[in-house]
């Protein structure tokens, strides 16, 4: 069984030949292109911890197919305990490297094809999950990162996708042939698209009997032919072509470098085609995929609030006011925001459930609130970061300003802070910061994995609302409750009207 | 008289009714004219285990798994009997067939 290791993956992505563009060129080599290389750098993070001793732990699992050992990235769950420790891979990797690693969406579509493949085929008699099973089998031996690929275009969301001007705003079967499927469509903001080996489509959103041709998934190599990828543009992210410092984190840039992937008559085979019609299992397909991938913001944004937090403590001291007690009393309220979604993320995990198709899945409640926390509590740790950085993250002067001869030194030497906290290193801090409070990790905690509105469906959806409203009846007395009734040693009724009685005769003591 | 080990997990955050669950079975059982005792001593022999899981996450058959017991097992958790989604409103004839496939290829039961 392979497991490569950062640089072993970042070389085998040259055997790959994807088209891709960006600035209105075509690009020639992934790897080599600075404007990707942190996102790459990023996501072969998850291949170099795999061999450390002091994280295998977390970062490998044994294969439940042949029982190796795997880059925990590409096992399919099959406990709890790979659950929580998936978890605390998400909390590591986001600590490492400071943004999205990217490796997480085909992690969860992997699994969320898993289990709904062998779903599909208790229901139909299909040979999905068997298809299924031997891909998988391949992702492991090769440990490909897939990209996962779910979010449609979606055109005009008032309409259904069977029912848009451009049938293209959902990827779509178009063709069906003896041995394989034609396919159309462009899905939008996919994590990790360019430096991945695969992608696997999922449908992103429950499907109508009309819509069958759109109730989709499939496999495919990055570079197949008929797939176009365009890359997307960020906060400040040409700064990188600039210089060092001024990226704020030039090692692994700012979130997961999405791209638009275009797939323009692409041709399927059927032994990589996991769900080709079966409209009724888009809802589960979508849950169970979304489920996985809400739970994760808890731990990899928990990573990132802890390299914040971090980071935000060393500016204060080297501001020389980390003692001041509104600045302990900020830091505090950081640490309890991040570990309150950490918490979210453990519980749904441990309160995880065993599918019928043998893998675990977490409980869907609890990482819908996990999410919901997560786009409105990093806002704001954010938020305090920035306050006790202070507004230089926003005014400090460029990179190239610093080395003019003239001045730079004096610019220097006017930010030095407390002794022992060189002024570059406090500039590189300041910018650190900037890019994680100001860029798009912000607005990436909104919508990645769904917005606040997908989790709030899914919220209600599970709340229990019936069986709350009972325990409320029963506190209010409009129930009868069986156990009161054994404390008080009688029926209900008769034991108000006793209690009336009593008060009428003033007399306190009920028993 | 077949008896059925009735086992409850605590049921601190249920997706389903629990009680009505056993309600509802033990009613229809007695309008099939199907003697069935339902016991929650643990210490008593029974022929087959009913775990009553609030929600999918199955609490009881942790610990029902690591007892290492031979007795079959019928587990509801949440809207799911055993490996199978079902709906709340299914799980009482997803249980009674499950129980009567056990009395049909084990009974006759005396009392």
């Amino acid at each position: 069984m392979t497991m490569m290791t950062g640089k072993e993956y970042i070389e085998s992505l040259r055997a790959l030949n994807p088209e891709i563009y960006f600035f209105g060129k075509k690009v020639k080599s992934i790897v080599d292109e600075p404007m990707f290389q942190p996102h790459i750098h990023a996501a072969a993070m998850t291949y170099e911890l795999a061999h450390d001793p002091e994280y295998e732990e977390i970062m490998t699992a044994t294969s439940h197919l042949i029982g190796e050992k795997i880059n925990r990235f590409t096992h399919v769950h099959q406990s709890i305990d790979d659950l929580v420790k998936k978890q605390r891979m998400m909390r590591l990797l986001g600590q490492k490297t400071g943004t999205c690693f990217q490796r997480c969406v085909g992690l969860d579509g992997l699994n969320g094809v898993y289990v709904t493949t062998y779903d599909i085929d208790q229901k139909y008699g299909t040979n999905y999950h068997k298809r299924f099973k031997e891909y998988l089998l391949e992702v492991q031996k090769n440990d490909w990162m897939p990209s996962g690929a779910m979010t449609d275009a979606r055109g005009d969301r008032s309409l259904r996708p069977s029912e848009q001007k451009y049938p293209d705003a959902y990827l779509h079967i178009k063709e069906r042939l003896e041995d394989g499927i034609i396919v159309s469509g462009v899905k939008a903001h996919i994590t990790g698209a360019i430096n991945s080996h695969e992608i696997i489509t999922m449908p992103t959103r429950t499907m109508s009997k009309e819509d069958r041709d759109f109730a989709l998934s499939f496999a495919i190599p990055a570079d197949t032919k008929g797939v176009t990828y365009v890359f997307s543009r960020q906060t400040n992210d040409t700064r990188r072509l600039n210089g060092i410092i001024d990226a704020g984190n030039p090692k692994y840039g700012i979130v997961g470098g999405e791209a638009l992937i275009l797939f323009n008559d692409v041709f399927v085979p059927w032994e990589r085609v996991f769900m080709a019609g079966e409209y009724d299992f888009t809802t589960e397909l979508v849950e169970v995929f979304a489920g996985y991938h809400r739970s994760n913001y808890g731990g990899c944004k928990v990573g990132l609030a802890d390299v914040v937090i971090g980071g935000s403590n060393w500016i204060a001291e080297a501001h020389g006011i980390s003692k001041a007690s509104h600045i302990v009393d900020k830091l505090t309220e950081m640490i309890a925001l991040a570990e309150t979604c950490w918490s979210c993320s453990l519980a749904c995990s441990y309160e995880g459930y065993k599918t019928p198709s043998g893998a675990y899945h977490i409980n869907p409640l609890l990482a819908n609130v996990t999410k919901l926390n997560i786009t409105r509590m990093v806002y704001e740790w954010m938020r305090v970061a920035q306050d006790i950085a202070g507004g230089k993250i926003i005014t400090l002067p460029t990179e190239k300003d610093l080395e003019n001869p003239d001045f730079g030194k004096m610019i220097e030497e006017s930010f030095s802070g407390k002794e022992g906290y060189p002024p570059l290193d406090i500039i590189k801090m300041l910018r650190l910061i900037e890019n994680m409070s100001v860029g798009a990790g912000l607005p990436e905690s909104m919508h990645g994995a769904g917005s606040p509105a997908a989790q709030k469906i899914m919220i209600a959806r599970r709340s229990g609302i019936d069986i709350k409203m009972e325990l409320a009846k029963d506190i209010a007395g409009i129930n009868q409750n069986k156990h009161f009734e054994r404390i008080i040693g009688k029926d209900e009724k008769m034991h108000w009207d006793d209690v009336k009685k009593r008060i009428k005769e003033k007399t306190i003591q009920i028993y | 008289m077949l008896s059925i080990g009735l086992r409850y997990c605590g049921g601190c955050n249920p997706q389903i009714d629990r009680s009505r669950v056993v309600r509802d079975l033990k009613k229809a059982l007695i309008k099939m004219d199907l003697r069935v005792d339902f016991i929650t001593d643990k210490e008593r022999t029974v022929d087959i285990i009913l775990l009553i899981n609030g929600c999918i996450h199955a609490c009881l058959e942790e610990e029902y798994l690591s007892s290492g017991s031979n007795l079959q097992c019928i587990s509801v958790k949440g809207e799911m009997v055993d490996s199978q989604y079902v709906e709340e409103d299914h799980i009482l004839e997803t249980l009674i067939k499950k129980i009567m496939g056990f009395y049909n290829r084990s009974g006759p039961y005396s009392s």
